[in-house]
């Protein structure tokens, strides 16, 4: 079997020329019905065609904007996101899938940005959580975290935001080990995870107290 | 990373034909990125195969299900049908990595993955899997290792999905060149046991298509034991499978992973459960004859005794 | 003598974190967030050899790669290197993706050296030396008082341990990183830092340059730990590359970088005797430690704290003492101070002998310490904390726990200075009445900011979201580094002052006798154009120093697979005055769930045979997730009379010894070295039915 020289086309596939050619000019010509599945069909050439390894025109959907871009393949789309969008609210801490501070939300469900390439990341529907507020308007979770104190220096809040705001999409009711079981893939350095959790279980409307107290020394016997 | 092409495949075939020898197929990412980034690594082309139509799909059939390659973990996790009818494969889903990994994680890939261990995984170091001729961990860091080291590679399989599939007899679709083979999970983690330098016995190409369960009434369960709570790595972890009627086992399967390169079932561990009753003192002496033959290294003892545990526990799970 | 209001409505109230909306957005910016007009990308050529003597550094295949823009060798000529990973060189260019293609181009030719890089190798004197002048044992350092051998003969009982902590490594989410630009020779440094002071003043001194020509931000930064102290080779290295490429550098650490080369906790080796009278009151204590601080044991490193002594017998004055310490050099990362630097490896071998002891003499764990400790706030905290944990209905005889799953319980005490001084702060306020307090202090997700909003809207009548709080920037009035739970105590003082001086003059220019709440605004309409501005400083009377602070611990043990499952921890905790309740109960958290990790996974992992770390990654250096958290329980106990002290760091100290002994209680058999693992767990009850 040959080995295909990577900068060509592979043998077999199709070439956009060459499936215009098939449907004829009639096809063409009688466009504007068929138009769509024309594209549909154009996208499938394209989607066997080698791309790279310099950059690439990819197109990127962030919080419902599109976003035309020029990248590698290799740039992941946390990279995308933070170095090319500005997008900075998705952070990078570890870039192994390990830490969850990157997670975004790739239709809807919690993935870890730096684990995606941007060139794979078209055609979905990524959310960072800078779309949680709506203005000045913040989402209930949030407005949980910062009553519970569910963050410290706040470098995995993001992340954190992002899986509990998938979890309550999913689950508007969770008990605390579905809520575990959700934010597993989240560190957090600083220690606040029992106020995570809180945070979390008040938004979906269990309250869980955590004892705490302060007691005047001088009352003590 | 090193700078790589990119194409999308929508059908296998041209999956195959576009990665050739000198690209890797990109499903769910997670191992292939992570060896990429530490130049481990370093194919010219990744050829996406998310995008092929039906690639994805679970399909029941009168005698098994059928579970397409890129099938995500969290897809199994979440379908009603499949942890109705394999209870141990919808644990042993839930226990890998996080939601976050299972979203985008494949069970093609689950299975296909490569060693954990941290000499190969180190950007650095040269093993037996990457062109050398030793194992570091053999007479280094070994607390995770195989405790069956035959091997020259004491690296043991890590795929928790793969520990319960063998329990339950499943069978993986791979296509190399113009055959389809079919494999047992045995099969698939042969080379590994031969071969230092393998991870499996798939070769550069090769692409698994489909993994087919059989639904023969076997009850099935899977435990792991680690050492935190969830998002880690099993040290031991343990599959069972077994028709039971009345109490009385039969087609009984018990297989332990992250103990050899390979998950590891032995034929007479098996046998002694079939017809039986199961109870404490027979699931200990199951245990006993599985890790008969354990050889561990200087550092990871402690794993036949969690082995033996975990067997009596999943025995008696399953029973349950 | 100021003093701090005997009516609050914010101070040691519940008020919410003042930068929480920013950092719930994504909007607050970091120092990896920041990003300058035209900023390139920084990155570190690490050395691939644990020892080597470095002969020449090729950078020419790396000026070719596409984009480019700059490189500096961190060292011209021949060098020697002591660690894998240690700092060779940087390139800035346009992406990262050019980054790593330019570190890979570049070629190294060296000449690797023997190397040592575990302490029971480098101990011996056969081992290759770290350090040509010096071996690697350093001398033992000695204290002593009384007659230890004639006070362990004279003890009714002995009781005696080996212990062992690991090098933990700080790991904070946000990577150590500077983004550097320069405007002609004035240097502007975005840094992650805990001393934004101590970032100027080692650029000004490594580049040659006036402390009045940088300046240094750090807004808002993703933890520090201790670590984050001083420029570091990596701020050198990008304000470098900076003024070379003639753009701005931004250059992160990645997370392989953190684990090598930015500081961790020594690891402790402990021989230990204690000697007590029949009632339990301790006579003799007698340590032998060793301990290893990377290549830099016994020194000082970025910002000091990293030596590998600690303060034996801890809390504990005992009358007849002889302790050891000494250091041992390896080919390793060297150590920075880490959260209480010294104590938890201290409290971790006192704290378990002290458990043996009790055990022996058949003496309840909490009663055996109330007897024994000086500090009486200490005392009671004890008293307080074994009732609401239920301390006595809880403790069994060791092992006693029926079943496979065993349950137990521990407890460990805590000792730290805290304290502050040194601040200088200042308020602006403007004639529509908004007010800006300032302070070139830093605030690492310990709460800084509110604290501040919260003194201010006290003393001043308003509430904290009147209050505009800016900190972070060397042209702020000065403060210490944010180290040794000193912020709050340093800043606080400072505030009060400030505040008190705008009251004043607020109250001459207006002519008013009180400006506070609704007189705020008319007051302030009388400053007609001009805002004002009033300096403070710390003053003495509103901060003191020295905390206690005790926690127990109750653990499942599963002894067929040594998992550990902590089920609770309580806490009773001094600090002085609370200033903001909230965030002081997240430090709490904070603290104990750091001492969960140190006690049950962290580990650094070095391989002896290549001299290379194995886990410089969260796969295998493990942090606790969300269902490794136990039912934390806290009670602060608030002392407003003696001031505001600090409570960052007493919370970390006790964590794991109570862990440690809680299992020892629940097995019966201890586990003398962390973390508490189940390969260890497991072959110490195997140790224990073999000779049963």
């Amino acid at each position: 079997m040959n080995k295909p020289d990577c900068s060509s086309k592979p043998s077999g596939s199709v070439s956009r020329r060459n499936f215009l050619k098939t449907i004829g000019t009639t096809a063409v010509a009688g466009a504007a019905a068929q138009a769509e599945s024309i594209a549909a069909e154009l996208q499938k050439v394209d989607a066997e065609k080698i791309q790279g390894p310099g950059p690439v025109p990819i197109t990127l959907t962030v919080n419902g904007k599109k976003h035309d871009l020029e990248l590698e393949p290799r740039v992941t789309l946390l990279d995308a996101l933070r170095n090319f969008l500005n997008s900075t609210g998705a952070k990078e801490v570890c870039d192994r899938g390990t830490c969850g501070a990157c997670t975004v939300l790739i239709d809807g469900k919690p993935v870890y940005a730096c684990m995606q390439l941007a060139i794979e990341s078209q055609g979905c529907s990524i959310t960072t959580v800078e779309a949680l507020a709506q203005g000045n308007r913040l989402s209930k979770i949030q407005q949980a975290f910062i009553e519970e104190d569910a963050l410290m220096c706040g470098y995995c809040t993001p992340g954190f935001l992002m899986s509990a705001t998938a979890l309550l999409q999913r689950q508007p009711k969770p008990t605390a080990d579905d809520v575990r079981h959700a934010c597993a893939g989240n560190v957090c350095r600083c220690g606040t995870h029992p106020r995570v959790l809180k945070a979390i279980l008040k938004t979906a409307g269990v309250e869980i107290t955590q004892k705490t107290e302060v007691i005047r020394y001088a009352d003590l016997a | 990373m090193k700078p790589f092409s990119y194409a999308t495949a929508l059908t296998p075939e041209s999956a195959r034909e576009l990665a050739g020898q000198e690209g890797a197929y990109l499903a769910g990412g997670n191992d292939l990125l992570g060896l990429m980034k530490e130049s481990i690594l370093a194919p010219k082309l990744l050829v996406n195969i998310k995008p092929i139509p039906g690639f994805n799909a679970i399909e029941q059939t009168a005698r098994s299900w059928i579970l397409g390659a890129t099938t995500t973990l969290a897809q199994i996790e979440n379908h009603a049908g499949l942890r109705q009818a394999f209870p141990g494969l919808h644990q042993a889903v839930a226990e890998v990595g996080s939601l976050q990994i299972r979203n985008v994680a494949t069970i093609g890939g689950n299975l296909a993955q490569h060693s954990r261990c941290w000499y190969f995984r180190h950007r650095d170091l040269v093993c037996w899997k990457k062109g050398g001729d030793t194992c570091l961990a053999r007479e280094g860091e070994n607390r995770y290792h195989s405790i069956f080291t035959g091997c020259a590679c004491i690296s043991p399989v890590v795929s928790n999905l793969s520990v319960v599939l063998a329990a339950l007899g499943a069978t993986v679709h791979v296509r190399r060149g113009d055959q389809t083979l079919k494999w047992s999970i045995n099969e698939l983690y042969a080379q590994a046991w031969d071969d230092p330098s393998a991870h499996h016995s798939l070769g550069s190409g090769d692409l698994i298509l489909k993994i087919e369960i059989p639904a023969d009434s076997r009850r099935s369960a899977y435990l792991q034991a680690s050492e935190k709570a969830q998002f880690d790595w099993a040290l031991v972890s343990c599959a069972a499978s077994a028709q039971v009627d009345q109490g009385r086992f039969s087609r009984s399967r018990i297989v332990l992973g992250a103990v050899a390169p390979a998950p590891y079932q032995v034929n007479e561990a098996n046998q002694m459960l079939d017809g039986q009753a199961v109870d404490e003192a027979l699931a200990a002496q199951v245990a006993d004859r599985l890790l008969r033959d354990a050889t561990p290294v200087a550092h990871n003892q402690y794993k036949v005794a969690i082995a033996k545990a975990l067997v009596v526990r999943t025995l008696l799970l399953l029973r349950s | 003598m100021p003093t701090w209001p005997k009516e609050s409505k914010f101070i040691s109230k519940n008020i919410r974190r003042i930068d929480g909306p920013a950092k719930v957005t994504g909007s607050a910016k970091y120092t990896s967030d920041v990003q300058p007009e035209g900023c390139l990308y920084g990155m570190i050529l690490r050395s691939r050899w644990p020892a080597a003597r470095i002969t020449r550094i090729n950078l020419d295949k790396a000026r070719q790669v596409a984009g480019f823009r700059a490189a500096v060798l961190v060292r011209e000529g021949e060098r020697r290197v002591r660690y894998y990973g240690e700092e060779l060189a940087a390139v800035a260019c346009a992406t990262k993706q050019a980054c790593q293609d330019a570190l890979r181009a570049i070629e190294v030719e060296a000449v690797p050296l023997p190397f040592v890089v575990r302490e029971e190798d480098a101990i011996r004197t056969d081992s290759p030396r770290v350090w040509d002048d010096s071996p690697n044992l350093s001398k033992a350092g000695l204290r002593e008082r009384g007659d230890v051998t004639k006070a362990l003969a004279d003890s009714a009982v002995v009781v005696e341990g080996f212990f062992s902590t690991p090098v933990q490594v700080h790991h904070p989410l946000e990577t150590h990183g500077n983004t550097a630009s320069w405007t002609d020779e004035e240097l502007t440094v975005w840094s992650s830092t805990q001393g934004i002071f101590s970032v100027r003043d080692g650029l000004a001194g490594n580049l040659n340059l006036e402390q009045n020509k940088i300046r240094v931000i750090s807004e808002y930064m993703g933890g520090g730990f201790g670590a984050k102290f001083g420029p570091g080779v990596e701020g050198a290295l990008a304000a470098r590359l900076s003024r070379a490429a003639k753009a701005p550098v931004k250059l992160m650490l990645t997370r392989f970088d953190q684990s090598l080369a930015v500081g961790n906790r020594p690891s402790s080796y402990q021989k230990i005797k204690l000697g007590a009278a029949a009632d339990g009151k301790l006579l003799a204590f007698e340590l032998d430690a060793y301990g290893t601080a990377g290549i830099g044991s016994g020194g000082s490193t970025e910002g000091g704290g990293g030596g590998a002594e600690f303060p034996a017998p801890y809390i504990y004055q005992i009358p007849n003492i002889r302790v050891s310490h000494r250091g041992v050099t390896v080919n390793a990362g060297s150590a920075r101070a880490f959260r209480a630097p010294g104590h938890p490896q201290a409290s971790f071998g006192m704290e378990s002998i002290l458990d043996e002891l009790a055990v022996k003499l058949n003496i309840d764990p909490v009663e055996l310490r109330i007897l024994n400790d000086p500090f009486e706030i200490r005392r009671k905290e004890y008293q307080l904390g074994a009732e609401r944990f239920g301390w006595k209905e809880k403790y069994r005889k060791p092992g006693s726990s029926p079943g496979s799953i065993k349950t137990g319980v521990g407890c460990a005490g805590a000792m730290w200075g805290g304290g502050g001084g040194g601040t200088q702060a200042e308020a602006q306020v403007n004639p529509d009445g908004a007010i800006e307090i300032r302070c070139g202090t830093q605030d690492l997700g310990t709460g800084t900011k509110t604290v501040i909003a919260a003194i201010g809207a006290d003393l001043l009548g308003l509430t904290p979201d009147q209050i505009a709080v800016r900190i972070g920037d060397t042209r702020f009035p000065p403060s210490g580094g944010s180290g040794g739970s000193t912020t709050a105590a340093s800043v606080s003082p400072a505030v009060h002052n400030t505040c008190q001086r705008v009251l004043e003059e607020l109250q001459k220019v207006s002519g008013m006798s009180d400006v506070r709440g609704e007189n705020w605004k008319s007051a302030c309409k009388k400053l007609g154009v001009n805002p004002l501005v009033v300096p403070g400083k710390w003053v003495e009377g509103l901060s003191s120093s020295g905390v206690g602070g005790v926690q127990f611990a109750e653990v499942e043990v599963d002894t067929q697979t040594g998992f550990v499952k902590v089920k609770k921890i309580t806490c009773v905790q001094d600090c002085g005055l609370v200033v903001s309740r909230l965030t002081c109960e997240s430090q709490v958290n904070g603290g104990i769930i750091m001492g969960i990790g140190y006690a049950l996974y962290e580990e650094r992992v070095m391989d002896r045979a290549s001299g290379m770390l194995l886990n410089p990654n969260f796969e295998t250096y493990k942090l606790p997730g969300l269902a490794d958290v136990p039912e934390i329980d806290i009670v602060l106990l608030d002392m407003p009379e003696r001031g505001v002290i600090g409570i960052g760091e007493p919370v970390t100290i006790p964590t794991a010894s109570a862990i440690a002994n809680a299992v020892a209680n629940a097995l019966g058999v201890r586990i003398g070295s962390l973390p508490v693992t189940p390969a260890k767990i497991l072959a110490a009850l195997d140790k224990s039915k073999a000779t049963a």
